[in-house]
Order: C-alpha cells, then structure tokens, then sequence
C-alpha cells in the first residue's frame, strides 16, 4: 500500500548526496551558534553539522535550527558527538574550548585548551582531509595604514596613535583590546560579533573570494621570526586557504611590538605538553 | 586646533537625523537576541534599539551587536533602560516576560506577565504612538490581548506571532518526511499558539495538489503513515519555549 508520499511524488533518479559546500562547526556554545546563524542566514552552505560533546545542548541548538529551515536555504543540518557527521566538510570551524574567565588572560586558557584539541583535530582530519581549518581563539596596530578612502590618517597627524596624540586615537585600539573583557563582565561571554567576523571569512573562503583578512597564520620566516609562531597579518583568504600574505612595512616601533607578541606567545607554546 | 576628523572630511549640510525603518526590541533575553542577530542580518532596520531592566546584560549585548557593524548595514544601534530610546520606532518587539516555573499554573505566570506589560506598554506607545507592536512572550494570545488593552491602539496594530511559528514548524516536517523543501509544502496551523492549536489538514498541499486527497484518512488516528504525528510534534516544541 503506497504511502502519501509514492502518490504524490514520482521519483525519476537517484539523489547524489553529496554535499559542495559543506561546513561543520565544533562546539556549540554561544560563540559556536552565532557562527551557525550567520552563515544559515548568509546562504555560505548546503550542508551545516554541529558537533559538540554536550549530546542534549547539541540536540537542542540542532532541533531550533532545523525549525526554522522555512526562512533559509540551508536543507541538511546535521549534529553528532562522533566526528563522522563532519565528514566530507570544506571547512571546518573549531569554537571548542574553555571559555575566558573575567579577569584571565587569553594565554592562560591556552594548556585547558590545547588537551581539548588533542581530542577533536584528529577525528576532523581523518573525515576531511581536505578541509581547510578555520581556528576561533582568543593583537599589534597598525597605524600607518589606516586609511578612509585612501586618505591615510596617519598623514593627517603624525602623532596618530602615540601617547603625544591629542586627539587620543591610540584609545581605539585600547578599547579594542580591553572590549572582550568588558563584554564579557556585562553578560558573560561575547558572541554576535565574533560569530559575523568568522562568518566574513568563511564567505571568503567557500566563495573564492581573495579577500585581504588579518587572519593568523605562520609567521615564521617573517619580521625577523625565527620559529613557528602564528600571528595575524594580512592574508589573502580563498578556497585553499591563506594563498598568499600581503608584505606590509612595519616601522621600527611596530616592528618591535609584533616580535614583542611573537616571544610572549613562544615562552607559552615552548612549555605545551603535547 | 583642528582635529583629524576635521582635516580629513568637510561638512556640507546639517544631517536630518531621524530614522525611517526604527525597530525597538524589549527583552535582551535569548529570543529578544535572536530577534536583533536576524533583523541585523536581514537589513531589515536603519535603527535599532534595545530595552532591558537587566542593564549590564543590556549593555553587554549591545556592545556586542555594535561590534559586529562592520558586517552589516545598520548604522545605529542604542540601548537604555528607559523607553525613551525606542522613540519614533514603525516596529517594537516584545520579548520581555517571566519564564513558567516548575510547577507554576500557567494563570499564575499570565497575571506575572500582566504586571511586566503594564510597566512597559505604556512607555512604548508614549514614545512611539504609530507604531506596530508585534508580541512575542508567551502565552502570546492572552498576552497580545493585554497588550491591545493596555496599548489602548487599534487591533490592527497589535498582533502576536501567534502560530507563524508553529506553521514554520509544519512545514519543516513535512518537507522532511516528503524530501522537499519546506518553501514548497504548503500548511497552516491556526488558532491558540500550544496545546491547542488547529492543524488545516485538508490545505496541506504540495504544487497545489492536496495530500488529504491522496489519503482521506491523513490527519487522523486511523492514517497508517501517522501524520498526526508531526502536528503532536509542532505541539510539543511549543510547549517547551
């Protein structure tokens, strides 16, 4: 007896189901769904998996999503505690990790965080080795460049960004820095920005665009760096990944602080247990 | 002495700034949250405006939204505590509401609600006297009911979303048990948004055709294939909000 189904619809071939655009997200934490949400509502993928080791979290955040599958054009969301769901992705999403208390610095999650990897990197590779790896963690300005229409305003005012600024733009990047940890004490947590700015660099990369994004990448080799430390510097972002970095000239003062960076991260990095 | 700003841009005319597209959203709670992340992500809005009495949480979220402003295209984003900053708003969201508690009679946690609406209803139509109010805090009938009262605006202005969900719902169901898009299943569940609320079986359709003509017993206890089941299903997310 044939179902509803047989009577209304008469099948001609047989589906290949095999995803193009595939992204899978690790952790489903808030972080984690505010990725999820900006790329359903950006139409980036034709297939989203979710991952995460909390199964009841991960089932609730997965049923929500699908409940809405109406208003986007994302047909198949998948969530699995196994890594297999993340077969196949392009792109896989790691937002996994202990969260950043008040008060602690972004170094001192890095040992909680690097045993929690030990059990996901793997599990990702073995389904999708050809994935490229995008890595949401918890920086050095770069004054001479900021432009608005190519007026460097830097130009304006060689004081840009120094102490002796009247004008006191250096605050800009000191509210950049100190703004998680601000968000953070006011509701715990941030997440609608990080999750638009790793939503802006997935379009990157699933449509090919070549985009210039400070993204971290190896920079050994670079501003006098002699080991494998990754630090953000324009990349040009696409489908295999960083291609290509964009040679900035830094001054001496910049210069210094981004090697400053790359030793305070190498005294941590020297000491990891792996 | 000039500043940067003023070397670098001259000024031409006095900007007009009042907004045309304002949306004010009450209740930074998760649902007010996923409200503002879609309508940001929509370019639904020129303005939007947050209210909330949990002010760091308030302010917490919104920070977090400016943040973002890079990747989206609304340039103002305000918050406070007092109504004043959803004034001149064409749409006000009301999120704000008690959550059942365990073991609460859901006439308890309406009277609750009651005495939220009527501290913020008032202010809102104060501050925004032509605007929609589109009610969202559960239970959203009887509520958009108190909020009509207490707005004191036609009928026509104040609705609730009401089973627009619930027929999201539907519609997502279907498209799976049938491996079609929900866009092209066709249902409609009206009436109380929760325990009662009516599926249309008989306009459940796919390209026009209707699925009770293929089966008259489809909807019922007697369907073998259950879809009666999917609407149980629709039931029981609604009751879980």
């Amino acid at each position: 007896m044939s179902t509803v189904k047989e009577k209304l619809i008469e099948n001609l071939i047989e589906e290949d189901k095999i995803s193009q655009r595939k992204i899978t997200i690790v952790g489903t934490g808030a972080v984690g769904m505010a990725c999820a949400i900006c790329i359903l509502l950006k139409d980036l993928a034709d297939e989203l998996a979710l991952v995460d080791v909390a199964v009841d979290k991960l089932k609730g955040e997965t049923m929500d999503l699908q409940h809405g599958s109406l208003f986007f054009n994302t047909s198949k969301i998948t969530s699995g505690k196994d890594y297999s769901v993340s077969a196949n992705s392009k792109l896989v999403i790691v937002t996994a990790g202990a969260r950043q208390q008040e008060g602690e610095s972004r170094l001192a999650l890095v040992q909680r965080n690097v045993n929690i990897m030990k059990s996901i990197i793997p599990a990702i590779v073995q389904h999708s080795p050809d994935c490229k790896m995008l890595i949401v963690s918890n920086p050095v300005p770069l004054w001479s460049g900021v432009n608005v229409a190519g007026v460097a305003l830097k130009t304006l005012d060689p004081k840009l960004g120094t102490d002796a600024d009247k004008d006191q733009w250096k605050n800009i990047h000191k509210q950049v820095v100190e703004s998680a940890y601000e968000i953070i004490k006011l509701k715990g947590y941030t997440s609608w920005a990080i999750g638009l700015s790793v939503t802006d660099l997935v379009g990157s990369v699933l449509k090919n665009l070549r985009r210039v994004h400070p993204v971290s990448t190896m920079v050994k080799g670079l501003y006098g760096i002699k080991e494998e430390i990754f630090l953000s510097i324009p990349c040009v972002l696409g489908q295999n990944g960083v291609s290509d970095i964009v040679k900035v000239n830094l001054n001496s003062d910049e210069e210094a602080l981004f090697k400053k960076s790359a030793d305070t991260l190498w005294n941590v990095q020297k000491e990891l247990v792996f």
